[in-house]
């Protein structure tokens, strides 16, 4: 699946996971590197605490390049309007799932073999 | 946040279980088959069916013997096996599944022979594309449906000696190669509502073979070599089978298997469900096992046949016990199957009915979804559409009620989608 590709379906399974209970804001924020990316959705809806470690259990099960690589392309792609965050686990690096002032947070991590989410940060500018 | 190491170390002794269980079962399929049959008799038996028709409905017990077919089976599941553990792909639901299900239709239809240019043209599609054989492995083993494809070429369209396996050889590599494209697109026709999905896919490519064959001035000649001779042996494989997996899963898991089988059935069981995943191992085995016994006894109760294809298609049944099924969300579509059988007057144990009872199953996530109507109004309409659909493609398609599942579930799926979208919130 293309970058592109597999971020729209990301983009669209995380989006319609929060759209569903119907939030006055929802915040997507995007990071692209040559290595990989970093994508962050939020809104403003609160979540108890098991739906957020539901939500985390799902986004970070084992990895599953058997599963990921044939049932991932129905990532995003849901007629009847459930989403499923099981789908994206197996495709994603790494996820975070946390709670915010007023709402979820998910921040996903993608990348290639080469990838470490940990140094993948917003470049500090050079102070003269 | 993350998964833990207990939970890795969990995953491992999943995978050891797993391996020592599907090797202990091939090995006792090669016993039995020993048993049934004395060692050279299956064992020639098994080299013959190599080279035989294996179209539906093909049943191995008929052309061979009933020991050559466990031999053949054990092969078959041999091989699956192999390349789950060479591509080091964990062994799960999925895997389970399809380890079975191989097994299984190697009772009537899959050989080494037939299945090895299908594997080898995925993994060839696979590298064009930059992906490993481990994400294509499960279209990989399930695409072995279309080995009755390689079989046909090899001995049915007139070939002979090494001419023949070298044009059904690259039949097969082109028909893998094919496979993963059209897999990945089937998925968003059915929206993961039909388990046995490659059965689609296969389906509509077996529908351009035919095609080409019939334009080639080939006639499909009806196959149906349907043994009934009643044996022991195949009457309690399947109960033994299925209370080994009950065993295992009570044994290593304790009451949390029944728990975590109790926590599966609410599953609706839409693609991809892997109840090891969702719930536990034990649980899936013993969902497995209940399974069998419920399918078993099914046959016994209508005076049903067990051979090559009813055993395959129970095998099959206990395979998705592990990804998908359950008897929750099986039953009203094995019903709607016997409704629509009684309503149209056919008969409960014809072949044909038999085995879209037994595969019906694979439309149990329309009801683990929207409710029993909806399960109940799946099995009918399953059952209509799948005594149409084996001589569209010749009986090349060994997932014919898979076939035939993928067309009700998209057409169900399809107003359930449209009756959802009434009543926009935007006017």
């Amino acid at each position: 699946m293309k970058r592109k590709e597999l971020i729209l379906h990301l983009i669209g399974e995380l989006s319609n996971y929060l759209l569903e209970s119907n939030p006055k804001r929802l915040v997507i924020s995007l990071h692209q590197e040559e290595d990989g990316l970093h994508l962050s959705v939020l809104d403003d809806n609160p979540h108890s605490d098991e739906e957020i470690e539901n939500v985390d259990h799902a986004l970070n099960s084992p990895k599953r390049p058997e599963l990921a690589g044939y049932y991932g392309a129905m990532t995003g792609h849901d007629m009847l309007g459930a989403s499923r965050l099981n789908l994206l686990g197996w495709q994603v690096k790494h996820c975070d799932v946390s709670r915010t002032r007023n709402g979820i947070k998910f921040d996903i991590w993608l990348g290639g073999d080469r990838f470490e989410s940990d140094q993948f940060t917003i470049p500090k500018k050079d102070k003269e | 946040m993350g998964y833990s190491t207990e939970k890795e170390t969990a995953i491992v002794g999943q995978n050891r279980t797993l391996l020592f269980l599907l090797i202990f079962i091939m090995f006792s399929f090669i016993v039995t088959g020993i048993a049934a049959d004395g060692a050279g008799k299956a064992f020639t038996g098994f080299l013959d069916l190599q080279f035989s028709p294996a179209r539906l409905i093909s049943d191995f017990m008929s052309t061979s013997s009933i020991g050559a077919s466990f031999i053949n089976a054990a092969a078959v599941g041999a091989i699956g096996l192999i390349l789950i553990l060479i591509s080091k792909v964990q062994l799960s639901g999925s895997t389970f599944a399809a380890i079975f299900t191989m097994m299984g239709f190697a009772l009537f239809g899959k050989t080494p022979v037939n299945i090895i240019p299908i594997i080898i043209g995925v993994y060839i599609s696979g590298r064009l594309v930059g992906r490993s054989f481990s994400e294509y492995i499960i279209i990989a083993l399930f695409g072995t449906a279309l080995g009755p494809l390689v079989s046909l070429i090899t001995c049915e369209l007139g070939l002979s000696g090494l001419s023949a396996i070298a044009v059904g050889t690259a039949a097969g590599i082109a028909t893998g190669f094919l496979l993963p494209a059209i897999a990945v697109s089937m998925l968003h026709f059915h929206q993961g509502y039909n388990l046995y999905n490659l059965g689609l896919s296969c389906g509509f490519f077996a529908l351009f073979a035919a095609a080409l064959m019939r334009a080639g001035g080939h006639t499909f000649d009806t196959l149906m070599l349907w043994h009934t001779e009643e044996s022991l042996i195949l009457t309690l494989l399947v109960p033994v089978l299925s209370l080994f997996l009950i065993l295992t899963g009570l044994l290593s898991g304790g009451r949390k298997s029944l728990k975590d089988l109790m926590a599966i059935q609410k599953h609706s069981g839409r693609l991809p469900s892997d109840f090891m995943d969702m719930e536990s191992m034990e649980g899936a085995l013993l969902n497995a096992g209940l399974i069998g016994l419920a399918g078993s006894l099914y046959i016994l109760l209508i005076g049903g046949d067990l051979n090559g294809p009813t055993i395959g298609g129970l095998l099959t049944i206990m395979g998705f016990g592990a990804f998908g099924t359950h008897l929750r969300n099986s039953w009203p579509v094995v019903l709607g199957v016997i409704i629509a059988t009684l309503i149209f007057g056919k008969s409960l144990t014809a072949p044909g009915t038999i085995l879209a009872a037994i595969f019906c199953t694979t439309l149990a996530p329309l009801a683990g979804a929207f409710g029993i109507l909806t399960g109940l109004t799946a099995g009918f309409i399953h059952l209509i559409l799948v005594h149409q659909t084996g001589a569209w493609q010749g009986g090349m398609n060994l997932y014919n009620n898979g076939f035939a599942g993928g067309l009700t579930a998209a057409f169900i799926v399809s107003v359930i989608a449209w009756y959802r979208s009434r009543n926009s919130d935007f006017k």
